[in-house]
C-alpha cells in the first residue's frame, strides 16, 4: 500500500466507543439557515481534559429516543476543551438537536476515523476545496495550519454553497486572510447585490496558476463537486495520492462492525472519512457506490 | 506608455493569445481596443446583434439572464482573463445570449467580432486556434452549468 495512505489517527478516544459520554451544549452559534453549531463540553472534567481529535474526524452524537447522527468536528484541535459541531437539520436526530438549548445534555462517542494528513504535507501548498457543510470537516485543517502558519506553504481555499447567505464561518474569513489563507468564495444562486463570484467550486480552480509539484488538494462536499475537483486537479497534474476527499456515508458503529457504511472494500466510519484518490478511484463513479 | 503599446502588453498577458504567431498576434491587436467600465454599466444585453468578443483583463463581470419571474439571475461571473460573448463566433447564434454587467470597475479586451470572424475564414490556421479556444471556453461553460443545474447542495434527507 502507498505511504500516503491515510490512517486511522492517534488522537485519544473516550474510554468507551460504545457507549457514550454526556456533554453540555455550552454555545449554539447560527451559521446560516438550518444550520447552527453546537459547542460541547463533557460533564466529566477529567474525561474532558483527555479528550483529543484530529482534523477531519467525526463524533456520533446521540440523543435519547431519537438516535445517533455522525457529525464531523468542526473546531481547533487545539483547543479541544471546547468541541464544535456544525449541524444541518434535515433527519430525526439533528431535526431533534436543533431543539437543544444551551445547558442540555447530549451523548457523546468519538472521536472516529482518519485525520486530513496535514503533518505529511508540512512545507507544501495546500488547496482546500469545499462546498456546502462541507467546510465544517475542513475548518480544523485550516486552525491548525493557522496554528502553525510558517509549517506550510501557499493555502488557499475554494468554497462554495448555495447562496451567499448559505456560505459557513464567513465572520472568519478575513481573519483567515490576514494569515495568508487565500479565500476564494462562489455561490450558485446570487441576486444583483452580490458582488462575488457565481458558479460552481470546481471553477475557482481556473482562477488559481498552482505549483503543481508542490500542491496538495484536500476537499469535502457533495460528492459530484468532488468528482469534478479530482478532474480539475487530475487535469494540472497534481497527483492521485496528493487529492483527498473526506467522504459521507450512513454510519452507525463508527466501528466497522455494522456494516452500513461499507464503501467497496472499505468501512468509511473506521478506514474513512478521509481517503487518497489513489485509495478510492476503482470505485469512486461508480454507480451503487 | 501609448495606447497601442498598452493594448500589445495586455493582448501578450493573456495566456492562449500566446501560442499564436507573430503575425497572427499583429492581426488581433489590429482588431482589438481596450475599454474601461465603470462598476455597474452594462456591457451588452441579452438580444443586442452580437458585436465584440471581450476578454476581461481587470474587475469583475456578472453574466446575467433576466425571467420576468425572477428578475436579473447571475448565472456566471467572470473574472481576469474569463472570455465573455463567445457567441460573436458562432455560427448560428447571432445574438447576445445573456447580458454583461461590471459587478467591478473593469478593464476588458474588446476583439471585433466581425472582424474575427473574418480573419479566422480567411486563415484556417489561425481559426483553428481561435475556434479551439472558444470550443474550450463553451466547454467549461457548459459542465459549470450543469453543475448548478443539479443543486449541489440542496438538503438531502436523513442522519
Amino acid at each position: 500500500m502507498n505511504s500516503m495512505l491515510t490512517e486511522p489517527t492517534a488522537a485519544v478516544k473516550i474510554d468507551s466507543l460504545l457507549a457514550p459520554y454526556w456533554a453540555e451544549i455550552v454555545e449554539i452559534v447560527p451559521e446560516a439557515e438550518g444550520i447552527v453549531t453546537i459547542w460541547l463540553r463533557f460533564l466529566d472534567q477529567t474525561l474532558q481534559e483527555r479528550y483529543s481529535f484530529a482534523a477531519g474526524q467525526f463524533n456520533m452524537l446521540y440523543l435519547p429516543g431519537y438516535g445517533e447522527a455522525a457529525i464531523s468536528i468542526s473546531s481547533d484541535p487545539q483547543r479541544p476543551e471546547l468541541i464544535g459541531h456544525t449541524i444541518r437539520f434535515v433527519g430525526n436526530v439533528t431535526r431533534a438537536v436543533s431543539r437543544l438549548q444551551i445547558g442540555d445534555t447530549i451523548g457523546v462517542r468519538g472521536p472516529f476515523g482518519t485525520a486530513w494528513p496535514l503533518e505529511t504535507y508540512q512545507g507544501r501548498d495546500i488547496v482546500i476545496a469545499a462546498g456546502g457543510i462541507g467546510l465544517a470537516s475542513l475548518r480544523p485543517v485550516i486552525y491548525q495550519i493557522l496554528n502553525q502558519r510558517d509549517l506550510y506553504g501557499r493555502v488557499v481555499l475554494l468554497y462554495g454553497a448555495r447562496t451567499p447567505s448559505d456560505l459557513l464561518y464567513s465572520t472568519e474569513f478575513s481573519t483567515w486572510e490576514d494569515n495568508q489563507v487565500e479565500v476564494l468564495t462562489t455561490v450558485d444562486r446570487a441576486d444583483e447585490s452580490w458582488l462575488g463570484q457565481v458558479g460552481v467550486v470546481p471553477m475557482l480552480f481556473y482562477r488559481l496558476r498552482l505549483d503543481t509539484d508542490s500542491t496538495v488538494v484536500f476537499s469535502c462536499g457533495p460528492e459530484i463537486m468532488m468528482r469534478f475537483v479530482v478532474f480539475e486537479g487530475l487535469a494540472r497534474r497534481i497527483p492521485h495520492h496528493r487529492i483527498y476527499l473526506s467522504l459521507e456515508r450512513n454510519m452507525k458503529c463508527g466501528q466497522g462492525f455494522c456494516g452500513h457504511c461499507q464503501y467497496g472494500p472499505f468501512f468509511i466510519c473506521k478506514d474513512g472519512p478521509v481517503y487518497s484518490f489513489d485509495q478510492l478511484e476503482p470505485f469512486f463513479n461508480l454507480e451503487d457506490f | 506608455m501609448n495606447a497601442q503599446q498598452e493594448l500589445i502588453a495586455a493582448l501578450q498577458s493573456i495566456p492562449w493569445f500566446q501560442d499564436l504567431s507573430d503575425q497572427h498576434f499583429d492581426l488581433i491587436c489590429s482588431i482589438t481596443h481596450l475599454v474601461n467600465v465603470d462598476q455597474d454599466t452594462t456591457i451588452f444585453s441579452e438580444g443586442d446583434k452580437e458585436e465584440n468578443l471581450y476578454i476581461v483583463l481587470e474587475g469583475r463581470v456578472a453574466v446575467e439572464l433576466f425571467s420576468s419571474v425572477q428578475g436579473k439571475i447571475r448565472i456566471y461571473t467572470a473574472e481576469p482573463l474569463d472570455v465573455i460573448g463567445w457567441s460573436t463566433l458562432t455560427p448560428v447564434i447571432r445574438q447576445r445570449t445573456a447580458s454583461a454587467r461590471a459587478v467591478l470597475d473593469s478593464r476588458l479586451a474588446a476583439v471585433d467580432g466581425r472582424e474575427l470572424r473574418k480573419l479566422c475564414d480567411q486563415d484556417y490556421e489561425l481559426g483553428y486556434i481561435i475556434m479551439r479556444r472558444i470550443a474550450n471556453v463553451i466547454a467549461a461553460r457548459l459542465m459549470i452549468t450543469r453543475l448548478q443545474l443539479l443543486d449541489l447542495y440542496a438538503h438531502p434527507q436523513g442522519d
